[in-house]
């Protein structure tokens, strides 16, 4: 039987390991809401009634994946962990709250917020309550958003300096702190390790507003910037072109701090997909974002033996040659129920250039609203289809999400357990 | 007509300055709004929504010409109003209650303003009780309800229950759209259509409005 980290590396170079790998919490877009973390694990009895759950990521609310919960599930990655977070404070100095489902959580020292009037929640860059809100979750939400804060710009004298200041070189502390970290879990774990770093995607819209700087500057409005894709795309360039250099030499401080430490690196997590078709023209991708994608992947390739990962939600058979040519070794979260994402097609057309790491149960549909038959049904499809070759890690198509019955995560994971043993086909 | 092929391009091409020239420029000549209209601006819309429907046009394309045609409905909309022209059909948007997503629901309103419908935006985060009101105080003949979230689509529900138990379920026609809605989604909860994207939703609203 192989190790963790064996039967990753496996699936990573397209071979069949003994079973198929698990991924769950290894990254942002890989997890699971604390919400249906604490349901989890009083399933399956990891703690006593009302025990908390941290919320390691508290934008999206994502709840923290314990060893113990990796063992009972058998979860073959790791995430290696950051000390900062979309709202610019540390995942430091824990305390309790309970989110409005009434889930005991716990959350970093800088999570300050009070109901307002209306209900709704805020959140502040740094936690700085006298800088404007960042953040807001509505009454009886499970997430947050980023609230705009576009200041006034001029058109005709836009500065790439004002679109740039959140891009800088890592500190020597956070590198440190990342060292340790690579070296703890690779040292004392056999998991793949799982690296995510701020910086690295070009024109991710969950970023551009920049919810963790007090006062952005430059264009932050999510529609302005998506216009700007499209009537100003050399100004999006020279952005992108300044921010390449500074990711270069984020690449090298990391690669000098943590080495072959870890096995996947999120390079972009960009979404190019709608549901009903590509986000942006193809073209548009080809010009303007995969020479930046390449030349980060191309230097990791030349210089580390990381594997690269893109996420990108929905339809995006139309980018896949391109991101396969851009260097990306792993997709995600390959969202089969998306338009043209039919996953036969994916696996025979693309199955033996990238890794498809996700694609395992729909969490629009059959996770939150199907039956525990309708997901073991799904489940063993989809090991079916992507399975063979090796070539795929399973995980659900993006964060398991709140307000998902347990039964049926339960039922995800038993198959997973169950019938993801090689070989697979029948 | 042949006048108005240059201000149509401008909505096309997402020129906003353009537009906006344009349009008061044929207010200055005497035109009337309702024909700037009809004849202007939402011929180049709907070309937008076609080519977008066949893969030319993508989401920043949408969104420009979307601004562009803003700029003209603002200079004609004092004046429709003032003429007391009949728009095509009333219809109230939102994003349903712990949802506060807008791209999506915006895109649609100005598609539909584009479409020579009325369109008057309950925003986000809206109660069922607020859509209710609001549908009886605008006597609007269609609502269209929107959902991102997978933990917020049975809002949409409760809202289309909370018309029936008011009693004006069949004054009004319900079409819902967001990322996890489906046509079965709408005919399981009892709404009357989905569409899938922006420029869908305008033909819904039209087979809805019966025009």
């Amino acid at each position: 039987m192989l190790n963790s980290r064996q039967r990753v590396e496996k699936a990573l170079t397209h071979q069949e390991p003994d079973r198929i790998p698990l991924d769950l919490g290894g990254s942002g877009v890989t997890g699971m809401h604390v919400s249906t973390v604490y349901k989890l694990r009083q399933a399956l009895k990891l703690d006593p009634p009302g025990t908390p759950v941290k919320i390691i990521e508290p934008y999206q609310l994502l709840g923290e994946i314990q060893p113990d919960l990796i063992d009972a599930l058998g979860v073959d990655v790791v995430e290696l962990p950051g000390t900062g977070t979309m709202f610019g404070f540390k995942k430091t100095d824990w305390k309790p709250w309970t989110t409005f489902d009434g889930t005991p959580v716990l959350v970093p020292g800088g999570f300050n917020t009070e109901p307002e009037p209306d209900g709704r929640i805020l959140m502040y860059p740094d936690g700085d309550k006298s800088a404007p809100p960042s953040g807001q979750m509505p009454h009886g939400g499970y997430y947050f958003d980023t609230i705009i804060r576009q200041e006034h710009f001029d058109p005709n004298n836009l500065k790439v300096d004002d679109n740039v200041e959140e891009f800088e070189l890592l500190s020597d502390a956070d590198l440190q702190f990342s060292a340790l970290q690579a070296r703890r879990l690779f040292d004392s774990t056999d998991k793949a390790i799982f690296a995510s770093f701020p910086g690295l995607g070009f024109g991710d819209i969950a970023q551009v507003p920049a919810p963790w700087l007090k006062h952005p500057r430059g264009i932050r409005d999510i529609e302005e910037w998506y216009i700007s894709l499209a009537s100003r795309p050399e100004f999006v360039s020279d952005i992108f072109a300044r921010q390449c250099e500074v990711a270069l030499a984020n690449l090298q401080r990391i690669y000098a701090a943590v080495g072959n430490r870890i096995h996947v690196i999120m390079v972009s997590g960009t979404d190019f997909g709608l549901q009903t078709g590509p986000f942006i023209a193809p073209k548009v991708y080809r010009e303007l974002f995969k020479p930046y994608n390449k030349r980060l992947n191309d230097w990791i390739h030349e210089n580390t033996s990381w594997r690269t990962f893109i996420h990108s939600c929905g339809s995006v058979m139309a980018f896949i040659p391109d991101f396969i040519e851009a260097g990306f070794d792993i997709l995600n979260p390959v969202q089969v129920a998306a338009a043209d994402m039919d996953p036969t097609e994916l696996k025979s057309r693309f199955g033996s250039q990238v890794v498809f790491w996700g694609g395992g149960v729909d969490t629009q549909k059959t996770l939150p609203f199907g039956t525990p038959d309708e997901i073991r049904a799904e489940v063993l499809e989809r090991i079916r289809t992507f399975g063979p070759g090796g070539g795929f890690v399973f995980n659900t198509i993006h964060n398991v999400q709140p307000k998902v019955p347990i039964d049926n995560v339960l039922a995800m994971y038993e198959t997973v357990r169950e019938r993801g043993n090689y070989p697979v086909a029948n | 007509m042949e006048k108005y092929v240059e201000l149509q391009e401008s909505i096309i091409s997402g020129k906003k300055d353009k537009v906006g020239e344009l349009t008061q420029r044929f207010l200055d000549d005497g035109r009337p709004a309702k024909e700037i209209l009809d004849e202007g601006l939402i011929p180049g819309m709907a070309v937008v929504g076609r080519k977008f429907q066949e893969g030319e046009y993508f989401i920043p394309e949408m969104l420009l010409s979307a601004r562009a045609l803003n700029v003209g409905l603002d200079l004609l909309k004092p004046l429709l109003e003032a003429s007391d022209v009949k728009p095509v059909a009333k219809v109230l948007v939102g994003t349903v209650k712990g949802d506060i997503h807008d791209i999506g629901k915006n895109l649609v309103s100005i598609m539909l303003r584009g479409g020579g419908f009325e369109v008057i935006d309950a925003g986000v985060d809206v109660s069922p009780d607020t859509f209710v009101q609001m549908a009886k105080e605008s006597s609007v003949d269609i609502v269209g309800l929107s959902a991102l979230l997978t933990t917020t689509m049975p809002s949409m529900q409760e809202t289309v229950e909370a018309f029936k138990s008011d009693g004006s379920r069949d004054k009004i026609k319900i079409m819902i759209g967001g990322a996890p809605v489906t046509t079965e989604y709408a005919e399981k909860i009892g709404a009357d259509g989905y569409a899938q994207n922006a420029s869908l939703a305008i033909e819904m609203a039209r087979n809805l409005a019966g025009v």
